[in-house]
């Protein structure tokens, strides 16, 4: 794997990468982790409600006495499960399609780009809002292809025109002689050449998840049920924790988690942008 | 140039005849549907003849339950045509078209004067960390502006609210004008008017300048480096000729192409902005709608908002050959095509990832 090398050499120079980057790292290891070693206690104690940061309750307790820092580990799963279903989804068709239009091209090529231009002029985020409202969304998968019903399209787009380029290599002329099936062809010859572009990609597609997720539970549009950040900021603000100072951390910790993760998913997505695209090296 | 014009408006009529269908058959034609939930909420009230009840959904809706589908369909598209979304579930005495005309003049001013302050402030910062590359302002600028650009603008609305309303009481809560203000061309209501619309549009302008500026930056850059540049330098042209007519207005083709593609990202953004600043615009009432299980207001909120990214997305598709005269000719479009597309390093990603 030289690529590996190349990452951990454009990250021991770029600390602002390499934080991001150890910072994904933790939130999948809490993601994954996490609830086998931090329990919610089931008590709903009001007497212990708002209380401030103490060593018992790390982040101060919410309006029915419960710990916020525990909410906040406990909601990292369901979050990141969403956020990385909805990528692999959004991946997929992207790919998919976008290999199959540049490389067959003609008819079959513009059709799927106009169809692809509908999606990218449509808005995404009311669209989810208005199929979430009709669609029962408790399933986490299902949440992830609606999360992702747009977002395909762009990355479509853009391998569309790599294969385009793609296509006319010797490699592919090679293949083409040696009379490779289609599936071959896309799958062996030119996914490969792409990769970089639908890494970096993934990681793009995991923070438009997150984003669209949290806000679809913030405003309650998404079922509420269980914990998970965007659960918890809907309840402080039902709660009004906008006006009262006690329930600041209550408010604002997910806020926090939320924003710390996005922050490293794009600082660490940067620096594997430097490692496909040499180009960008040099500057 | 007629030809390219052409192709916009009718992908635009497509897009937007898709959205019509599309909302069709998402309130009529799911399991579970809306009409088919009034339908049964109004025979479970009781004390209503079966012509009765559907007469009442003919007036929400605008259609006969009892008819085929098809020509349910052929209705809904001849109401659509009409400007007839039906009305609002929970309030019948008024229509969905003038609830919605009563927002949207508030949703266009909050998205619009946003997208061209993150835009024109984005462009200039991104231009200027292009500038002085190695300088460690730049390099200061460029983590912020990451930082900034990865920030949910939620959050930020969220936290503005906290801050300025909550503790500081210095701006309103909500609603675009006081009461107490008589509206009309007077300076007490376009005080208040700028007043109530400032938050929301600080929230806008503070999460999505970032974008913008590494955009500009990364354009700019990559045009930095091209052989014309170098070529007009060689000529001994003044650096401020330079930076106007050869990288400005170079850099600034994939900026206009990334501001058709925002246009629907902002409106999108509105949904949350304007419901957490209780900002009577189109995003508001959507939301309202979704909680209030009022189907034909959410529908018609979510067409209008649609007909707005595509007509506004029409008129940056009109606006493009003018920046880029090669649009206009197709041979030479091909071209650029050709070249500039296959280059992944100028392909920006949208300021909030995929969800566009």
């Amino acid at each position: 794997m030289s690529w590996f090398k190349d990452l951990w050499r454009i990250l021991r120079h770029d600390i602002a990468a390499l934080i991001g980057g150890v910072i994904v790292l933790i939130y999948v290891l809490v993601a994954i982790f996490g609830p086998t070693f931090v329990h919610l206690d089931q008590e709903q104690d009001p007497t212990k409600a708002y209380l401030p940061p103490s060593p018992q309750h790390w982040l101060g307790t919410d309006a029915l006495g419960q710990g916020v820092f525990e909410q906040i580990i406990i909601g990292t799963r369901p979050i990141m499960i969403v956020g990385v279903l909805a990528a692999v989804v959004t991946v997929a068709i992207g790919v998919i399609v976008g290999l199959w239009s540049g490389y067959v091209g003609g008819i079959t090529d513009q059709a799927i780009m106009r169809v692809t231009d509908v999606f990218l002029t449509i808005p995404g985020l009311p669209l989810i809002i208005v199929l979430s409202a009709v669609i029962r969304t408790t399933n986490p998968f299902v949440l992830a292809c609606v999360l992702s019903i747009t977002a395909w399209a762009g990355l479509a787009r853009a391998i569309r025109s790599q294969a385009l380029s793609l296509r006319s290599s010797d490699f592919v002329e090679a293949a083409t002689l040696q009379g490779v099936s289609l599936n071959n062809m896309i799958g062996r010859q030119l996914l490969p050449n792409v990769g970089p572009y639908v890494a970096i990609h993934f990681l793009m597609a995991i923070t438009g998840a997150i984003y669209a997720q949290v806000g679809l539970f913030m405003l309650g549009i998404a079922p509420i049920s269980g914990t998970n950040w965007g659960i918890m900021i809907n309840l402080a603000m039902a709660q009004g924790a906008l006006y009262t100072t006690d329930s600041v951390f209550y408010l604002l910790s997910p806020m926090a988690a939320i924003v710390i993760l996005q922050v490293a998913f794009v600082f660490f997505s940067r620096a594997l942008d430097t490692v496909f695209n040499p180009r960008l090296r040099v500057q | 140039m007629v030809k390219y014009i052409l192709q916009r408006l009718v992908l635009s009529l497509v897009i937007i005849y898709i959205v019509v269908t599309l909302s069709f058959f998402m309130v009529r034609l799911m399991p579970g549907n809306p009409m088919a939930a009034l339908e049964s909420q109004l025979r479970m009230q009781g004390g209503l003849t079966e012509i009765e009840i559907q007469n009442r959904i003919n007036a929400i809706y605008g259609l006969q339950p009892n008819s085929p589908v098809g020509q349910q369909y052929l209705q809904y598209l001849g109401n659509v045509l009409r400007g007839d979304l039906g009305r609002p579930l929970t309030n019948p005495g008024t229509t969905v078209v003038a609830v919605i005309a009563e927002a949207l003049p508030w949703t266009l001013m909050i998205v619009g004067v946003s997208l061209l302050l993150s835009f024109i402030i984005g462009c200039a910062v991104g231009q200027a960390m292009a500038a002085h590359q190695s300088s460690v302002g730049a390099r200061i600028m460029t983590l912020t502006v990451s930082f900034l650009s990865a920030v949910p603008s939620y959050l930020v609305a969220i936290l503005l609210l906290y801050v300025l309303t909550g503790i500081y009481r210095v701006f309103p809560t909500g609603g675009a004008y006081s009461v107490d203000v008589a509206p009309g061309p007077n300076l007490d209501y376009v005080l208040s008017v700028l007043h109530h619309a400032a938050l929301p549009i600080v929230a806008y302008v503070v999460t999505s300048f970032g974008g913008w500026a590494l955009g500009m930056k990364g354009s700019a850059v990559s045009v930095l480096g091209a052989e014309y540049v170098r070529a007009a330098e060689s000529r001994g042209l003044s650096d401020r000729v330079i930076t106007r007519s050869y990288i400005g207005r170079n850099s600034m083709l994939p900026m206009i192409t990334q501001l058709a593609l925002s246009i629907g990202f902002m409106f999108g953004g509105s949904v949350f902005i304007e419901t957490y600043f209780q900002y009577p615009g189109v995003g508001y009432y959507m939301i309202q709608s979704v909680n209030q299980r009022d189907y034909s207001l959410m529908m018609g909120a979510f067409l209008l908002i649609t007909v707005t990214v595509v007509v506004t997305n029409f008129l940056v598709d009109l606006l493009y050959p003018l920046i880029d005269p090669r649009i206009a000719r197709p041979g030479a479009r091909k071209r650029r095509d050709d070249t500039v597309d296959t280059d992944p390093s100028t392909d920006v990603i949208p300021a909030g990832g995929t969800i566009a």
